[in-house]
């Protein structure tokens, strides 16, 4: 009979960030105890608060499983002597197997006979090796950063101090810093502040939650939305949906309690943003907005961890911290609006980018040198251009003013806000807020041309000067966040379908960079685009095959637009039967790679031996025409497909045509063929690699 | 109403009961309790030690000329050492808080993660600010290495903001409104003391003398641990910190600059905790040895 296995280490309050990793650890080396240890179970599921992290595991075996094996010991000769005693090889290896030299068996390998046996090991009990498994789950568990406390020598995120362990009703004996194990855990420390036995996993929850704990993060998580809600309510307003958030304060408290409070509307001035970071930032309180959403109103609510007596108490509490930090921020907002935004840029020159990279007062000059270029590339009319122009020049300004200084992540809100106050135009006040979008996945996009081709002077500025100093992001540690980078620009420009030249752009940002660079610009050009091109690979294959996406971009990605409008164009061609088969054929034409060069010529229609051939070629000049006007269109779609009108002739030709002809002559006007071909194919996409089979249809 | 003094002597009483010396200010001038040496250099070694303080401390940059009702250019904290930490002492630390009129079933107190660690002492801790209904009222920690040492036993330090505290519990909005002892006010008290001091730190301070005498005690400090003096040496490691906190709000330190002189210092403290070590040793760890020790189990 299998029972069910419960475990509970209960701690001081454990940072809301190590959560719910340090749970998944813990169930995670506790399964593979058990299945080492091999012990059938059911599964694992985890729960925890602050003060606790838990385990159950369902319908754990009784005993372990029976195992044997077969052990070879050593050869026939070495283990007996002349006289046919055994040696010490023979009687070493028999006390090893726990078996009597007489009764070892044989085996014949390869390599001749060796002495055998097979070692039957009976099951223990699972009470037997459960401690140890507890154990070591305890102690394997990775935590970013472990403390000691007293004079204790084990290491834990905080000191532990029960640990409730029962496999069925049986109490599992175990000890992790000079905690033993034991049948109770402790209900919520101010309601709750007692011993309470769990006789088994089953009543676990429930008896908790008697003890005011919502052990449960899901159920807690829910707990939290509610009481947000529910204090909003009673303002007469809705919660500031806030995910984020609501992560956060469910590993803040054991039961959630809602008190809401109010602050002075006089603050309601202060840009939302400003308000929003405020509540959040610090003090982890909801917003409050009109039920419509459409405002903040004056109000917030903190998630208290106990349900207190008198909750006007505790809400003078909370609302005399904020009034305080709001009172702050209105200072810093009064006091940074006495300096217009353009007197600011001298400031940034005490601002460190990166040693080798200068201040940030250099980078804006490199991002107003490369914002300029990339505006005239793209053709922006010329009151863009100059809102384009001052808007990189006042991009940074903000970092040095007091709000930004106080709460970081206001940075770009405060440059539209104080650019607005400084009087400077609205596209320019909203492109340096943009510049910085998107901030990560899923977030907005610039809405104009201002704050996209600035942002996209500010990326390629840091990620060709780091390249350029050759500190490029390796496994996980990518300090100046060059990926992010990387796909910010991407995503800004197919969603402004920006036409420009990738390559040129780096040149743009290389030149800006100069004397900075500690590499040849050549070298760190490749390396950049070798970047872009893995991030394309990484980003495009999230919704397109691999293998498609690898032959797009071995086509070339210097155009961005076009790149991805090709890789759309095949992917949708992909599950057209006649398009597989002329992908298929193609990709006989790769046997142009290993022959030897032909030299420049043109295709000599005289040299044409059989009827394939010419008709080949004379489909593909048809073709070659109109591909190239669908190309030049940006039709991709159009042209692949003209281009499976050759599908048929393809195939007949490399059916009744042998390419390496004996005759030179006719082989290279064979090759070149081929090569026209491919070079009309490959300005979509190089074919030849395309593993259909791989890709699938879709 | 408890009055910042009454405050005070309300923290001494509770935690000499439970076996803490009460010490006195250091006289020297510091940042933070932690720097006591009843803190920095009593947390090394194997030896027990507790000890309740309250500790003027001196951030130059925080002066605001008695003018912003929350920031001062001298706090006071309630400094509590327990080493080597006992188990229960959350609990222990909220009885304190009962003591001075906190109770946790009217107010909301969490324990909100907070890693410590402070460069110039090559130290760090972990543990938590306690917040009573949001507003941090003390910074709890763990000590793991001071001095840049390992620590065994582990020591838990306990620092009491004061004046917040008493700005809560007498529900004052300015600091200078508190009442300190009956029918006297903080300001009345302190708020001349942080217009100079404002003053001093912002304009008066002559950076030349102060490079000067960072120097100065910086060799003194040297000088005196090769005459195996650490006690003394550490003084003027302190009064070296002080002084780089002078320079630092008179804006007198660059943005490269500040790097260098914090790693200055870091490196006295260092050799300090190191002398300070050894010499204990010197002395067989005396208070293993006494009866102090092993009466005054903390609870």
């Amino acid at each position: 009979m299998a029972r069910d296995l419960l475990l509970e280490i209960g701690t001081e309050e454990i940072p809301a960030a190590f959560f719910p990793r340090c749970l998944d650890d813990l169930k995670r080396l506790l399964v593979e105890g058990l299945e080492e240890a091999r012990l059938e179970h059911g599964t694992a599921a985890t729960m925890g608060t602050p003060r606790r992290l838990v385990v159950i595991v369902r319908d754990v075996a009784e005993r372990q499983r029976d195992v044997s094996r077969d052990e070879v010991g050593p050869p026939l000769k070495a283990a007996f002597d002349a006289s046919g005693a055994p040696t010490k090889a023979a009687t070493h290896f028999a006390q090893k197997v726990g078996v009597p030299v007489e009764k070892l068996g044989r085996t014949t390998t390869p390599k001749g006979e060796y002495l055998a046996a097979r070692v039957e090991e009976k099951g223990r009990g699972a009470a037997e090796v459960l401690p140890g498994i507890l154990e070591a789950a305890i102690h394997g568990i990775p935590w970013k950063k472990s403390m000691r406390w007293g004079a204790v020598h084990d290491a834990f995120a905080r000191p532990v101090h029960w640990i409730l362990a029962r496999f069925g009703g049986d109490v599992v004996p175990c000890r992790f810093a000079e905690v033993d194990s034991g049948g109770h855990t402790t209900g919520h420390r101010f309601l709750a502040n007692r011993r309470i036995e769990i006789a088994s996993a089953d009543v676990y929850e429930e008896s908790l939650r008697e003890a005011h704990v919502i052990v449960d993060p899901a159920k807690r998580r829910e707990a939290v939305r509610a009481a947000a809600a529910q204090g909003a309510e009673q303002a007469g307003g809705a919660v500031l949906d806030d995910e984020e958030l609501l992560d956060h304060v469910t590993w803040l408290v054991e039961k959630p309690s809602p008190v809401l409070g109010g602050f002075d509307p006089g603050f309601l001035e202060l840009p939302r943003e400003v308000l929003v970071s405020e509540m959040k930032g610090h003090q982890k309180y909801f917003s409050v907005t009109a039920k419509d959403g459409s405002r903040l109103l004056p109000n917030f609510v903190a998630i208290a961890n106990t349900p207190v007596r008198d909750p006007t108490l505790a809400r003078r509490g909370f609302e005399r911290v904020l009034a305080a930090r709001l009172a702050d921020g209105r200072f810093f907002f009064d006091e940074d609006r006495k300096v217009p935004l353009v007197d600011r840029l001298d400031q940034l020159r005490k601002v460190t980018f990166q040693h080798q990279l200068g201040s940030v007062h250099d980078k804006v000059e490199r991002m107003r040198a490369t914002a300029r270029w990339l505006g005239e590339a793209l053709g922006l009319d010329a009151a863009t251009r100059e809102h384009v122009e001052r808007a990189a020049t006042l991009a940074k300004a903000d970092l040095v003013t007091g709000m930004v200084g106080e709460f970081p992540d206001l940075q770009g809100v405060m440059g539209r806000e104080y650019a607005r106050a400084s009087g400077e135009p609205t596209e320019v006040a909203i492109g340096i807020y943009e510049h910085y979008l998107p901030r990560g996945q899923g977030d907005d996009l610039p809405s104009g041309d201002v704050g996209a081709v600035v942002g996209i002077a500010d990326r390629i500025d840091t990620i060709a000067g780091i390249f350029g100093i050759g500190k490029p992001p390796t496994g996980t540690a990518d300090p100046f966040g060059l990926r992010r980078a990387c796909l910010g620009i991407v995503h800004v420009v197919l969603n402004r379908g920006y036409r420009f030249s990738l390559g040129a752009l780096v040149d743009r940002a290389l030149d800006a960079l100069g004397a900075r660079l500690a590499r040849p610009a050549p070298e760190v050009k490749g390396q950049v685009l070798d970047f872009f091109r893995a991030r394309l690979r990484a980003l495009w294959s999230e919704d397109h095959p691999v293998e498609v996406v690898e032959a797009v971009l071995a086509a070339g990605f210097d155009d961005l637009v076009a790149t991805h409008d090709r890789l759309v164009a095949v992917d949708s061609m992909l599950g057209d039967a006649a398009f597989r088969a002329l992908a298929e054929g193609f990709s006989r034409t790769n046997i142009v790679e290993k022959a030897p060069a032909v030299g420049a010529g043109e295709v000599d229609r005289d040299l044409f031996e059989k009827p394939a051939e010419s008709a080949l070629y004379e489909s593909f000049v048809a073709a070659r025409e109109a591909v190239g006007k669908e190309l030049g269109a940006g039709d991709y779609g159009a042209a692949l497909r003209e281009l499976v009108a050759l599908r048929l002739p393809l195939d007949i030709f490399f059916n009744e045509v042998m390419v390496m002809a004996e005759e030179p002559g006719v082989r290279a006007n064979r090759l070149r063929m081929l090569t026209e071909m491919r070079e009309l194919f490959g300005r979509i996409a190089d074919f030849g690699r395309m593993d259909l089979k791989r890709a699938g249809g879709r | 109403m408890l009055t910042f003094q009454d405050l005070i002597l309300t923290l001494q009483r509770y935690w000499a009961g439970r076996g803490c010396l009460l010490g006195q200010a250091y006289d020297t001038e510091v940042g933070a309790g932690t720097m006591s040496p009843q803190t920095f250099l009593r947390v090394l070694g194997p030896e027990p030690w507790n000890v309740a303080y309250v500790q003027p401390s001196r951030r130059p940059v925080d002066g605001r000329y008695g003018e912003n009702p929350n920031r001062l250019y001298q706090h006071h904290q309630f400094q509590v050492i327990l080493k080597p930490s006992p188990k229960d002492v959350q609990e222990i630390y909220l009885g304190s808080l009962r003591a001075i009129g906190i109770d946790p079933l009217d107010h909301d107190i969490r324990f909100v993660h907070d890693d410590w660690e402070a460069p110039t002492l090559g130290a760090w801790g972990l543990g938590w600010e306690v917040w009573c209904d949001g507003m941090e009222i003390t910074q709890y920690t763990y000590f793991q290495q001071t001095g840049g040492l390992e620590l065994d036993p582990v020591s838990v330090e306990l620092t009491y903001g004061l004046e917040r505290i008493c700005m809560y519990l007498q529900d004052k909005s300015n600091v200078f409104d508190i009442e300190f002892a009956n029918g006297i006010s903080y300001g009345e008290v302190f708020r001349a003391n942080e217009v100079e001091m404002s003053h001093y730190s912002f304009q008066a301070a002559d950076p030349e003398t102060l490079f000067r005498l960072f120097d100065t005690y910086e060799a003194e400090c040297k000088r005196l641990l090769e005459l195996e003096l650490p006690l003394p040496a550490y003084d003027q490691a302190l009064k070296c910190s002080h002084t780089f906190n002078c320079l630092d709000a008179r804006g007198a330190i660059s943005v490269t600059e500040r790097q260098g002189y914090i790693l200055r210092v870091r490196n006295l403290s260092r050799v300090c905790a190191e002398g300070y070590l050894a010499m204990r040793e010197r002395l067989g760890f005396p208070l293993l040895q006494s009866s102090w020790a092993k009466t005054a189990e903390v609870a």
